[in-house]
């Protein structure tokens, strides 16, 4: 009797979870905002189903400011541990705009981009596109498109296919269809001839072009480009670059673009965002981020080759205040006095720990500058010199911090020899010197980039 | 040198061992085959006379295959039934339950994938009982339908565990990029799950579609109507009901195993790619 009842579950088991995990999927499928189950879920909820008609592709507008306010991304990790991905980023894309997210990886970059694509669902804050709240608007509703690092075309289908997918699902008719994707094949140098091809058959700059395609034909009023070079060559790379820029004039659309390399952001960016530790470090011009960073980290994270970091105190001698580098013992520390317009700003840090930065094109080889002031030139030995043709890019240490200075000259250094070098000191930066014990990582090691955002810019 | 030539790398006395017990097994694997195409064109006095021996051409009795073909026709048909709806219905469902799982993660989805591999555990025969008695109680004896049922929701469990495999390893980009370009879920699935998961989709189907052609168990057990016979207990009541006239049983055997051995031939390349697919994406 037993048996037969313990069977008898079995095979009801058997039959309801069956039916119950093809009822449920589906219908979780069908309709995600469906009560409990969306509320479990992590994928979006659906609610604006709104916008499927054509004529609203039709009249749209190119122009659209994306607002992104006290957003946070919070999930769940292992063993149940919280992590803070994104942490109050407040941010506003101006209608029209290039916008470049740059930082180190695991910064939050990317998530904040997949947060406004509507693939990833936002814990705290709002975002707008367009003056609309698109929190729980599902991505095909955003009127945005996206450009993935990995091209992510689909494989089976033709260029001209994967291009005139997301055309396709939005019943437009088919001439439109075709128009569209050869209008955005000839922005983007595709032959009629590649259009027949499947990705396979297309090198990484081809393909890269035909995910950029993909994203044109929908004319989206938010372009989202998630690392799209970094699987490229260099020189593939360098070539992209100025196309999507040349994209960004022509099409007069907002751009978000997502970079680890800060030279893309650089040159790509009408602003730069930087992010670190799902922070936003500072939002500014590409120039004024280089001439004024916001803190250590964002001094050394742009630039290439990066700014040079000495620790030190702020000292006053002889009625000027002078920048005497923190040695180990027996050396003879790197003294260089403060110009005289940052002394204002500095005089309150005099006996504190500071971080002297000077960016490598501020050193210059004493022989190669006329009449230099003598206080403003360090001594240090070269390690290694590396003639680029047009300059010299010159590693040097003071025995206790290593550098690198850029000389205009084609020098020719022996190693270990010591040189004289002019500092540009108008264009120095003073940064705070955080006590680094509140930056220990767990085996001891200081977390150098945490510690680098604590370190404020004084002047 | 010569020596080298003659010999090929590895071969050693002991694999000619191992090569007679391996055609030893082929043979006994071919045997019935043999046994059934030689028998299939025979008339019984030329079987008793000549059990092992193929007949000479001039005597082969053709008019045995219509002969099997009307004996087993309406079996076969009901076979392609089930068998194709089951396949079809069992796979649809096997491929949007795989995709959620591959996908969405919700609470408890973890122990239902767990409770769905743990029936892979269950041999389909300790149900037999109990199945019986829900049919029962739903009406379903001696129709179809039950067959179909049964086949639908048994079938899913190895297909889910296999595509939820596959569909993990497609790329995320893909499906996100589909879900911006516009694709519901059904469209995700139709335009990138399915096209992507051709080979293993393929490979399951036939996988289906040949457990569905070779059941014998449930429908011995569910059917009572001859006329609702499939192909596994049709053949075998052949063999009770009539004289045993063994060139016409054997052609209908013949005729019932070819739809499978054709389909086998024709899709064999893409069931090793769909079988080994998982295992080396390139």
């Amino acid at each position: 009797m037993l048996a037969f009842a313990a069977q008898n579950w079995v095979c009801v088991i058997d039959t309801s979870i069956d039916s119950l995990v093809t009822v449920m999927s589906i219908a979780w499928l069908k309709f995600p905002d469906m009560g409990f189950l969306a509320t479990f879920s992590l994928a979006r909820p659906t609610a604006l189903r709104s916008l499927r008609k054509t004529h609203h592709y039709e009249r749209h507008n190119r122009m659209a400011k994306v607002i992104i306010e006290n957003v946070y991304k919070i999930y769940t990790g292992d063993k149940g541990k919280l992590v803070t991905a994104v942490e109050d980023v407040n941010l506003t894309v101006e209608s029209e705009e290039f916008m470049v997210f740059v930082g180190p990886s695991g910064c939050g970059k990317s998530t904040t981009l997949r947060m406004i694509a509507g693939l990833e669902e936002i814990s705290k804050g709002s975002i707008y596109i367009d003056k609309r709240r698109v929190n729980d608007v599902p991505p095909k509703d955003r009127d945005i498109a996206m450009v993935f690092q990995n091209y992510a075309l689909y494989p089976h289908m033709t260029v001209y296919q994967n291009m005139a997918f997301g055309l396709q699902l939005r019943n437009f008719p088919k001439a439109e269809i075709d128009a569209r994707v050869r209008d955005a094949a000839a922005i983007l140098g595709l032959t009629p001839e590649m259009l027949e091809r499947k990705p396979k058959a297309l090198s990484g700059g081809q393909r890269q072009r035909v995910a950029v395609g993909r994203a044109i034909v929908r004319k989206p009023k938010v372009f989202l480009f998630d690392e799209p070079l970094s699987n490229l060559d260099a020189k593939m790379r360098v070539q992209m670059r100025t196309e999507i820029s040349k994209l960004h004039t022509r099409l007069n659309s907002t751009m978000i673009y997502v970079t680890h390399d800060q030279v893309e952001a650089m040159t790509m960016g009408d602003r730069i965002c930087v992010m670190k530790d799902g922070r936003i470090q500072q939002v500014a011009e590409p120039l004024d981020i280089y001439n004024t960073p916001a803190n250590l980290f964002v001094a050394s994270f742009i630039g290439s080759p990066p700014m040079n970091l000495f620790e030190g105190t702020i000292e006053n001698r002889t009625n000027h205040l002078v920048f005497v580098e923190k040695t180990k013992e027996g050396l003879t520390p790197l003294t260089v006095r403060v110009d005289e317009r940052q002394e204002s700003k500095l005089q309150s840090r005099i006996g504190k720990p500071v971080v002297f930065g000077i960016r490598p094109e501020d050193l210059e080889d004493k022989h190669l500058v006329a009449d230099p002031n003598p206080a403003f030139i360090i001594s240090a030995v070269a390690e290694v010199s590396e003639p680029m043709g047009s300059e010299t890019h010159l590693y040097l240490t003071t025995g206790t911090h290593t550098f690198i200075a850029r000389s205009h000259g084609q020098l020719r250094v022996e190693p270990s020899t010591r040189m004289e070098l002019v500092a540009n000191m108008k264009k120095a930066h003073f940064f705070d010197c955080v006590d680094k014990k509140d930056y220990v990582k767990e085996f001891g090691e200081i977390n150098v980039e945490k510690w680098q955002t604590a370190c404020g810019l004084i002047v | 040198m010569s020596h080298a030539s003659t010999t090929s790398v590895g071969r050693k006395p002991s694999d000619t061992l191992s090569h007679i017990i391996i055609w030893a097994i082929f043979a006994i694997e071919l045997l019935p085959f043999y046994m059934m195409l030689q028998m299939s064109v025979k008339t019984n006095t030329s079987f008793m006379t000549n059990p092992w021996l193929p007949a000479p051409p001039a005597d082969w009795q053709w008019s045995n295959f219509s002969y099997g073909l009307g004996l087993i026709g309406p079996y076969i048909a009901n076979t392609v039934f089930v068998a194709t709806l089951g396949t079809a219905a069992s796979l649809f469902l096997a491929i949007c339950a795989a995709y959620f799982f591959a996908r969405y993660r919700m609470p408890g989805s973890d122990i239902l994938f767990a409770m769905f591999m743990f029936l892979m555990l269950m041999p389909g025969v300790a149900n037999i009982v109990p199945l019986f008695t829900l049919l029962k109680s739903m009406n379903l004896l001696n129709t179809l339908w039950a067959l179909i049922i049964v086949g639908i929701a048994g079938g899913q469990v190895f297909a889910i565990f296999v595509l939820k495999n596959f569909i993990e390893e497609i790329p995320k980009d893909l499906f996100e990029a589909a879900e911006i370009d516009g694709a519901s879920h059904f469209q995700q699935m139709r335009n990138v799950v399915i096209p992507m998961s051709a080979p293993i989709i393929g490979t399951l189907a036939i996988l289906m579609f040949l457990g569905k052609w070779n059941d014998f168990m449930l429908p011995l057990i569910v059917m009572r109507d001859k006329e609702l016979f499939t192909l596994g207990v049709g053949l075998i009541y052949l063999n009770g009901e009539y004289v045993k006239q063994w060139g016409r049983i054997m052609a209908a055997f013949l005729i019932a195993s070819m739809p499978l051995i054709i389909m086998f031939l024709f899709t064999m390349k893409l069931f090793v790619r769909g079988l080994s697919g998982g295992a080396v994406k390139g």
